[in-house]
């Protein structure tokens, strides 16, 4: 081990650089591989080896291997370094290999940047409100290690360097925040945007039986609506995504090709206007309300399965102007192709449902009349609607008509679309979700990941498309009343207490309504915004230059008041009568007769000296310093005395 | 590759300090920093710092993510409000001259300062230094003092000049430097290097009564007795003859003392520099034995006598002998 891979005995700042590391790293770890994660935090461990019990550091030739397997391997796993994924698993993997050399204020100065870097990327990732605090403490906690680094003696305890790092951040705020709202916003991306890889909660392209009722325990937003006019019932609270057609005897699909003609639509009744803001998914799918007639032309298009789809997957809020009709006839002509998708079914499996199939469809000519058959089953039945179904095994259909009976949502509506194509009725699972709570606060309807839901659709002859929910036969409230009502008492429904006060439920309807005044003011301002914003201070017709000017007027108020303030904190104790006015007469002699007072000069000695240089003066300055002395060193110093002091000092006429 | 841009580089640094120097002029001691003169400009690590902030905003505009703006936007702002607190370390401190340390040609010189502050918040990481590299630093707490120590080295003997010394902080976040330059005129003084120790002393003089009388040595002084005729002029107590006391002598204990006078006729053979560094040479042995000694130069006599200011004025005198004073 050379000698110069030997530090000294304590580096001040790596505590800090280090615990700035870790708060900016922690949003990454579910989404770097394990290995990087463990890499930091061995790198971690060794340095603090090496500070508390003297361990040298790795050799160079180690540190230069591991930092390149480490990069290869990044590499290898990603095929890339650029995207949000590999660039912070490769950040992660060059503070590790930092961390290993770092030495002095220059090392940790890097480190503190890769952990800014780490943050900016985690704001990338995730911009919704909770990661306010984290941006601001992560940013704090950095700007406290650079500071240590570069500290004097009063950042030497932990307590002094938040101090006085919060203190710069709070300067830096009001800047910082007028940066944000007149710094041109430029439309659109300049190059291209790797796609974030990372998984979200949302609806998939697949349904297997397990999947809904995983979502639903989720408490998380899926996404807001605010109505122009009123809000629809909640029977008509429909709001529809993906429309599986594909069916393998136990898990549902979304046809990869989409080769169908558009179908034709008629819509009746009156149109709900309104504007859905939607949490990033990483998936394409606009959660419509069922049926939307008008959609944004360049953001949106609406399949031949009625679904409303982005070009791109969602990664950021996202927010449509949509129209939409409860009241719909949709799809009147079924063309060949699409029949056949639609009634086809594994070459075996699930006889007992095949066979209630051919049975109802014998027994009624009626589409709509074996559809009602199957209803009244699942009413009269003992069917139970449940979060915890038994697990099912290989014919997963009969073995939940006729044996379990107990099915959350997709159970019911994969149960009742089998039986309907088996009695030859097109039929196809629609996944969504149906009702949303509404909050009064900032009024809209919050919709979220467990009001997911599935339910069917059968086409009939000269009425096109027709829903049907299976759910609502058996249990009622959940279409009503939301899933907390139609549960047994004794499940547990997370993210919504069933027994909760009502303080907590309001406090978490402003929670929401925070988050949603958030996603509008803050992650969705841009350009257009920002020109209304503009307006609204008074601004006629705001363009580039107005920001310019702004801008500039920011900067200037800033610089001054920023100027001022440090006066203040500098500022030197201010001299007391006496002092002041001796200042006053040094000023006088100096300027008229070049009398400057010694370094070492004291008032007394040096009004003596000046009395004796200015003979036609000596007067005056004898009564100046006698009046001086008795203010400073008499027994009882008077207001007289500095008065006449006053008067004695404005009456010198050098 | 680096070199033309390193010499560009000194070039520009020249002109920038002879511009300096003609802006400020000579400055008196104390100095007081103040607003105008002091310089500041982004250190290395302060444009990495402003390039990650630049793609950061890039970045930001790209995703169109309004979140990593404000960090990008915060960190802007930040790096601004660092800046002013630099200026502001600087701004308004006083350094004043505390002393000088003289040392021996070829070794260092120094120069105490000391940095006043008057205000009511401290300064912090003063760094202070006469050419780039900074040779101490100071927290300067508020409303108090710091010292500093500025060393030199000394070619030769005779005054060291410090015409211009740097006073710089990085403070609080290392991305600026903030610098300021005093052009001084603080001296101290390189004794010359001494001699080895060939040559042994010339004898020892013989005119105080000390050295053979064992009772009366000139180490410590004990009291006065009145003067007897035959008594050293050299002893007689002048200041309590002022006073109308009488004439006494003065009476020290101590007894083995010699007492030595060094002088520059009794070197014929050697050239000035060869000289001043053998008396040099011969009172830093005498003042160790503890022996008492005086010094003999062209122009210069110092009686014979003792202690630590005795032989720095021995030594100062050798330094300033003859082209020690100016600056050639």
């Amino acid at each position: 081990m050379a000698a110069a891979d030997r530090t000294g005995p304590r580096l001040q700042g790596l505590d800090g650089a280090t615990a700035a590391l870790a708060v900016a790293m922690a949003p990454h770890v579910p989404f770097v591989p394990a290995w990087v994660t463990l890499l930091v935090v061995a790198a971690c461990a060794w340095r603090w080896a090496v500070d508390r019990r003297g361990w040298p550091l790795p050799p160079r030739w180690l540190r230069s291997l591991a930092a390149a397997a480490a990069t290869a391997a990044v590499f290898v796993t990603f095929r890339t370094l650029n995207g949000i994924e590999a660039g912070t698993a490769f950040l992660v993997v060059m503070a590790a290999a930092k961390l290993l050399e770092t030495r002095g204020a220059r090392d940790l100065t890097v480190l503190v940047f890769i952990a800014y870097f780490l943050l900016y990327a985690a704001l990338l990732r995730d911009q919704r409100l909770p990661q306010l605090p984290f941006l601001l403490a992560g940013a704090v906690l950095a700007t406290a290690a650079l500071m240590r680094a570069h500290g004097g003696a009063s950042v030497e305890s932990a307590r002094g360097v938040l101090l006085r790092t919060g203190a710069l951040v709070l300067q830096a705020l009001p800047l910082a925040a007028l940066l944000f709202l007149l710094f041109p916003r430029l439309p659109g991306p300049f190059w291209g945007i790797a796609a974030a890889e990372s998984a979200r909660t949302g609806l998939g392209d697949e349904m297997t039986p397990g999947d809904i009722s995983d979502l639903s325990v989720s408490g998380d937003v899926a996404f807001r609506v605010r109505f122009a006019g009123g809000l629809p019932p909640p029977a008509q609270r429909y709001w529809r995504g993906p429309v599986l057609h594909e069916f393998d005897g136990r898990s549902w699909r979304r046809p990869r090709a989409q080769a169908f003609a558009r179908q034709p639509v008629e819509f009746r009744g009156e149109p709900v206007d309104y504007q859905i803001t939607l949490e990033p998914t990483n998936r394409p799918w606009i959660l419509a309300l069922d049926l939307p007639a008008a959609w944004p032309e360049r953001e949106a298009y609406r399949t031949y399965d009625f679904q409303l789809v982005a070009p791109r997957r969602l990664t950021e809020v996202s927010s449509y102007r949509l129209r939409s009709y409860p009241r719909f006839v949709a799809g009147v002509e079924l063309p060949q192709s699409l029949r056949n998708k639609d009634t086809q079914l594994p070459a075996e499996g699930n006889p007992r449902s095949r066979a209630l199939g051919r049975e109802l469809a014998a027994r009624h000519r009626d589409p709509l009349a074996i559809s009602q058959a199957l209803l009244t089953m699942f009413r009269e039945q003992p069917y139970v609607y449940t979060l915890e179904p038994p697990k099912l095994a290989a014919d997963a259909i009969d073995e939940f008509l006729f044996e379990t009976r107990r099915g959350f949502c997709e159970h019911y509506a994969a149960a009742f679309t089998v039986v309907m194509r088996a009695a030859g009725v097109p039929a196809r699972v629609v996944t969504g979700y149906q009702g949303g709570e509404f909050n009064p606060i900032r009024e809209y309807l919050i919709v979220r990941q467990s009001d997911a839901h599935a339910w069917s659709e059968i086409w009939v002859a000269g009425r096109g498309w027709l829903r049907v929910d299976p759910t609502a036969a058996v249990a009622p409230e959940r279409v009503e009343r939301g899933l907390i009502n139609a549960v047994g008492a004794d499940e547990p429904v997370p993210g919504r207490l069933r027994e909760a006060s009502e303080v907590w439920l309001q406090a978490e309807l402003a929670w929401d309504a925070l988050n949603d005044l958030w996603n509008e003011r803050v992650v969705r301002f841009n350009a257009e915004r920002q020109m209304g914003l503009l307006e609204r201070l008074g601004f006629d017709e705001p363009d580039w230059r107005t920001l310019g000017l702004g801008l500039a007027a920011s900067l200037a108020a800033f610089f001054v008041s920023l100027s001022l303030y440090l006066a203040w904190r500098y500022r030197e104790p201010a001299l007391d009568a006496p002092a002041r006015l001796h200042a006053e007469v040094a000023r006088r002699l100096r300027r008229r007769r070049g009398l400057v007072p010694g370094t070492a000069e004291g008032p007394v000695s040096y009004l003596e000296r000046a009395a004796a240089a200015c003979p036609d003066l000596a007067g005056d300055l004898a009564a100046i310093r006698q009046l001086y002395v008795s203010l400073r060193y008499g027994p009882l110093p008077t207001e007289g005395d500095l008065r006449r002091l006053k008067y004695r000092v404005n009456r010198l006429r050098p | 590759m680096a070199s033309p841009l390193r010499r560009l580089r000194s070039v520009l640094d020249a002109r920038m300090q002879a511009w300096i120097r003609r802006r400020q002029g000579l400055d008196a001691d104390p100095v007081r920093l103040e607003r105008r003169r002091i310089y500041i400009l982004p250190t290395p690590m302060g444009l990495a710092y402003a390039a990650m902030v630049l793609a950061m905003v890039l970045g930001g505009m790209n995703y169109g993510n309004n979140l990593g703006l404000a960090l990008a936007f915060l960190l802007v702002s930040l790096g601004l409000v660092a800046m002013h607190h630099t200026h502001g370390t600087l701004s308004g401190l006083v350094l004043r001259l505390a002393g000088t340390e003289s040392a021996f040609a070829g070794r260092e010189v120094a120069f105490r300062l000391l940095l006043e502050n008057a205000a009511r918040a401290p300064r912090q990481r003063v760094e202070l230094g006469t050419g780039a590299q900074p040779q101490c630093v100071a927290d300067v707490p508020a409303a108090g003092s710091a010292p500093a120590v500025l060393a030199l080295h000394a070619g030769r003997r005779g005054r060291v000049p410090l015409e211009r010394f740097v006073v710089a902080t990085r403070h609080p976040l290392g991305l600026f430097r903030a610098w300021a330059v005093v052009h001084c005129d603080y001296r101290a003084i390189a004794w010359p290097a001494p001699a080895g120790r060939g040559r042994s002393p010339p004898g020892v003089a013989t005119d105080t009564g000390g050295a053979q009388d064992r009772a009366h040595g000139d180490h410590d002084f004990t009291g006065l007795k009145p003067f007897q005729a035959g008594d050293s002029l050299r002893r007689v107590a002048w200041k309590a003859y002022a006073r109308g006391q009488g004439l006494h002598t003065k009476q020290y204990a101590g007894t083995d003392v010699v007492s030595h006078v060094f002088d520059w006729e009794s070197l014929p053979a050697l050239g000035t520099e060869a000289r001043l560094a053998q008396l040099c040479r011969w009172v830093l042995d005498a003042h160790e034995r503890g022996e008492a000694f005086g010094l003999r130069l062209p122009g210069v006599a110092i009686e014979p006598n003792v202690g630590t200011a005795h032989r720095e004025r021995c030594l100062n005198a050798l330094a300033l002998f003859e082209g020690g004073d100016g600056r050639g």
